[in-house]
């Protein structure tokens, strides 16, 4: 007798939907999420395609659906250790680590008054900080805080404990080991910037004013680290020159050997972002082909009709720090004017593709990948590949594979 | 306005042919064009080479100076996103120049595929054989080895490299004709207020020759400075002991004071003599190594590299284990392998204009021309 239920490692926009896609028709649906939060990468821009909505926005109801339906249950900083059986009888064992804090916690930020220790925000890139005790974001669900125990002075500060009314906070909490039956599995396991300190030729990781395209969203981000404004990380300055360096690290064979589709229509979205706050501000987009899939076409033609948005046919090979005023020298070709440049400007944001998160950090389960580390098997065992686990999509492609795999999951545990 | 192109396939193939094999995974990025060090701010070099090769134009490559300016350091190559090995492609394309610039066109033909090596060994091999027949009947000497009982320096050595260093110098004479012409089509023309060719070219051998200035911008292949400078420095050393050699060879003959061959060991012109051969044998064990290590998605050897290669560690050796036996009283072996050393250096000297060895004469010409015109490395 085959096992109803179906698991879904991931739960950013990807595994929710597919989450609630196999809820909603009566499967009993379990999530199983790494990071102390849902939502994944989509809860980190500011707007997202293709209407430019903010996360809440898409987010949110999803959030209100996993709320009202009992079918699905969800773990956050959780990560499957595990798996054995075959389609329709798996049993996956499953790691929780702990979140030191409870039920209890209603948000009420006491606890981060009283913490003496700060860390970088991974959830802002680096470009912000928090507490060792802090909210994973403004509209994280679930609505708890957590504890990053890499820098918490546990039990011999304890300040938080003290200062928390409800009891929501137990340093003692240790990490436990549940095993869960299932009988399909969807893989939602999504994507990682690309490693931007291997662009050694960009400067990448190295110089303060070069930032890749997921920190600029931090940047531009109402409830980011810098409340919305877009100001180099160096002096806060506001920047009047800008430059976006497309294809850096994809579409490369040194790095990623792929395009990862989304990054164009990034830079063109971080325009707007620019010059909703700086009217003058100039910015040049070197591309080697910009890619504007399908209706975004649109999107595209209407960025090109800024006149301070200068596009440049033309890799930029060369990133350089000019000492002391820390701005920043970029060369390319201009190849439709067959000119080696070298221009100056005052920020330079590295669109830096996607990496399948499975390429950087493996899964406990064995599923065919392609030398890229996207998977490409796994039907033959009931185990499906959903959004940017398969190829690089944007959101709403991502929530299209998800209804997809979310029906065969259901044709494979209904068998 | 639409402009009408003519590839020329053919043109294509053998590029493909002559190491330019993945020219067609390029997608223009201008990755290469940016991390060259010695590509110019305007129409920078390789990116436009590489457009022009995947389209066929032959006149624009064929009169392209840009070829020359490169040094092979395989910056491009490595950073190039695609494999398309644009500093293999340029290297194709001075491969196929040293083809089709020189006359008689069949040396050419010759030199651009091992499956020729017979008869450009059997060249050399035949008339230096015929010397040995003519001077002992082919038989080894008897008493001390002295080379010139087999080689006779008035009779045979002389005439012979003194006719291949002229037939080499008029053939590249008419080369350098028809680099220049190929450059002007190109409508590259000197600066009014640039300095004379001659100037130029002094320029290029003070500022860039001597210290191989341009080798050092270069990260990627950090073997080829002291390889190529170690070999460059052999080479002089040794053309200054044959220089020396020869002037001592005829005061003797004329005035009675010199020296004549054999050289004592400590003797200072042998002493720079060996000095030179063991600053070849450093350089070509560099310049050996880097090829030979060569990651095959960066770069890969072509035949006329290998040639090159091949041939002045053909020179060296035999150079070496001549004087070696000779030192040690091996008659037999000491004469056969000066044989084969004479051989190679007919090799090395009489296939010059049509070798890998051609951009000695080529690039510096275009160096000078470069000058005239004002190209130069957009960091320089």
């Amino acid at each position: 007798m085959s096992n109803n239920s179906i698991l879904v490692i991931g739960g950013g926009f990807s595994g929710l939907t597919a989450a609630l896609e196999a809820a909603e028709v009566g499967h009993e649906v379990f999530i199983v999420e790494k990071m102390p939060y849902l939502g994944g990468r989509v809860a980190q821009l500011k707007h997202y395609f293709p209407k430019l909505c903010p996360p809440s926005c898409g987010l949110e109801i999803n959030f209100q659906r996993i709320k009202n339906n009992p079918r699905v249950k969800y773990f956050t900083l959780a990560e499957v250790v595990g798996v054995s059986g075959g389609p329709g009888n798996y049993e996956v064992k499953i790691r929780i680590k702990p979140r030191y804090v409870n039920n209890n916690c209603t948000a009420c930020d006491k606890c981060v008054e009283v913490c003496p220790v700060e860390r970088n925000s991974d959830f802002d890139f680096n470009v912000g900080k928090t507490k060792a005790i802090y909210r994973p974001h403004l509209m994280s669900f679930p609505m708890r805080y957590v504890i990053d125990d890499q820098v918490c002075e546990g039990t011999s500060c304890a300040k938080c404990v003290e200062a928390c009314e409800y009891q929501a906070i137990d340093l003692e909490e240790k990490e436990k080991e549940i095993t869960l039956n299932v009988g399909s599995l969807l893989v939602a396991t999504g994507w990682v910037p690309y490693d931007v300190e291997k662009l050694t030729n960009l400067g990448g990781g190295q110089i303060p004013n070069v930032i890749t395209n997921m920190q600029l969203e931090r940047l531009a981000a109402p409830a980011g680290p810098t409340d919305g404004k877009i100001q180099r990380p160096s002096d806060g300055a506001e920047p009047k020159r800008i430059a976006f360096v497309q294809c850096a690290g994809s579409r490369d064979q040194n790095h990623l050997d792929y395009c990862s589709y989304i990054c164009c229509m990034a830079s063109l979205k971080h325009c707007t972002y620019i010059r909703e706050q700086y009217p003058d501000a100039e910015v040049v987009i070197y591309y080697i082909d910009l890619r504007a899939p399908g209706r975004y076409e649109k999107f595209l033609n209407n960025i090109q009709q800024d006149e301070k948005v200068l596009m440049v046919k033309g890799k930029v090979a060369k990133i350089e720090e000019e000492p002391g005023s820390g701005d920043v020298i970029v060369t390319a070709e201009d190849i439709m004017g067959g000119l080696k440049v070298e221009e100056r400007f005052n920020l330079v944001v590295l669109a830096t593709g996607m990496q399948p998160s499975i390429a950087v950090e493996d899964l406990a389960l064995d599923v065919a990948k392609d030398d890229q580390g996207f998977i490409i098997g796994g039907e033959e065992k009931g185990v499906f590949a959903v959004g940017c686990a398969k190829m690089p999509l944007d959101v709403m492609t991502s929530a299209e594979t998800a209804t997809g795999a979310a029906l065969k999951a259901i044709q494979t545990v209904r068998r | 306005m639409a402009t009408r192109l003519e590839p020329n396939v053919q043109f294509i193939r053998e590029m493909q042919a002559a190491g330019g094999e993945s020219l067609k995974k390029c997608y223009q990025c201008a990755t290469c064009s940016v991390v060259c060090p010695l590509s110019p701010e305007e129409a920078p070099f390789p990116r436009k080479e590489m457009v022009w090769a995947q389209w066929g134009l032959k006149d624009k490559l064929v009169n392209d100076i840009d070829i020359w300016l490169c040094h092979n350091c395989g910056e491009c190559s490595d950073n190039c996103p695609r494999g398309a090995k644009p500093a293999d492609l340029l290297a194709a394309l001075r491969n196929m120049a040293y083809k089709s610039l020189a006359r008689p066109a069949i040396v050419g033909e010759w030199m651009s595929s091992a499956k020729y090596l017979p008869i450009l060994f059997a060249i050399p091999a035949v008339i230096f054989l015929i010397v040995w027949a003519v001077s002992t009947g082919l038989k080894i000497p008897e008493g001390t080895i002295i080379f010139a009982k087999v080689f006779p320096t008035l009779a045979a050595i002389d005439p012979i490299f003194i006719l291949t260093v002229l037939f080499v110098v008029f053939t590249f004479a008419a080369s350098i004709g028809k680099m220049f012409s190929s450059f002007k089509e190109s409508g590259l023309t000197p600066k009014e207020d640039a300095p004379g060719f001659l100037m130029s070219l002094i320029g290029v051998v003070k500022d860039e020759i001597i210290n191989h200035r341009k080798f050092k911008e270069c990260e990627s292949n950090k073997d080829r400075y002291p390889g190529h400078l170690l070999v460059f420095y052999g080479f002089v050393a040794l053309a200054i002991v044959t220089g020396i050699v020869a002037f001592f060879y005829w005061t003797d003959k004329l005035f009675g004071f010199g020296m004549t061959t054999p050289l004592a060991l400590w003797n200072p012109v042998k002493i720079l003599a060996n000095a030179g051969g063991i600053a070849l044998i450093v350089g070509l064990v560099y310049l050996t190594r880097s090829r030979l290590n060569a990651d095959p998605k960066k770069s890969v050897n072509s035949y006329y590299d290998w040639y090159l290669i091949g041939v002045i560690w053909f020179v060296v050796v035999t150079g070496f284990l001549a004087q070696i036996f000779r030192l040690a009283d091996a008659a037999a072996p000491a004469y056969i392998v000066y044989y084969l050393h004479l051989v190679s250096v007919f090799m090395l000297f009489a296939y010059l204009p049509w070798s890998k060895l051609a951009h000695l004469v080529y690039r510096t010409v275009a160096l000078a021309y470069a000058r005239q015109i004002g190209r130069k490395g957009l960091s320089e």
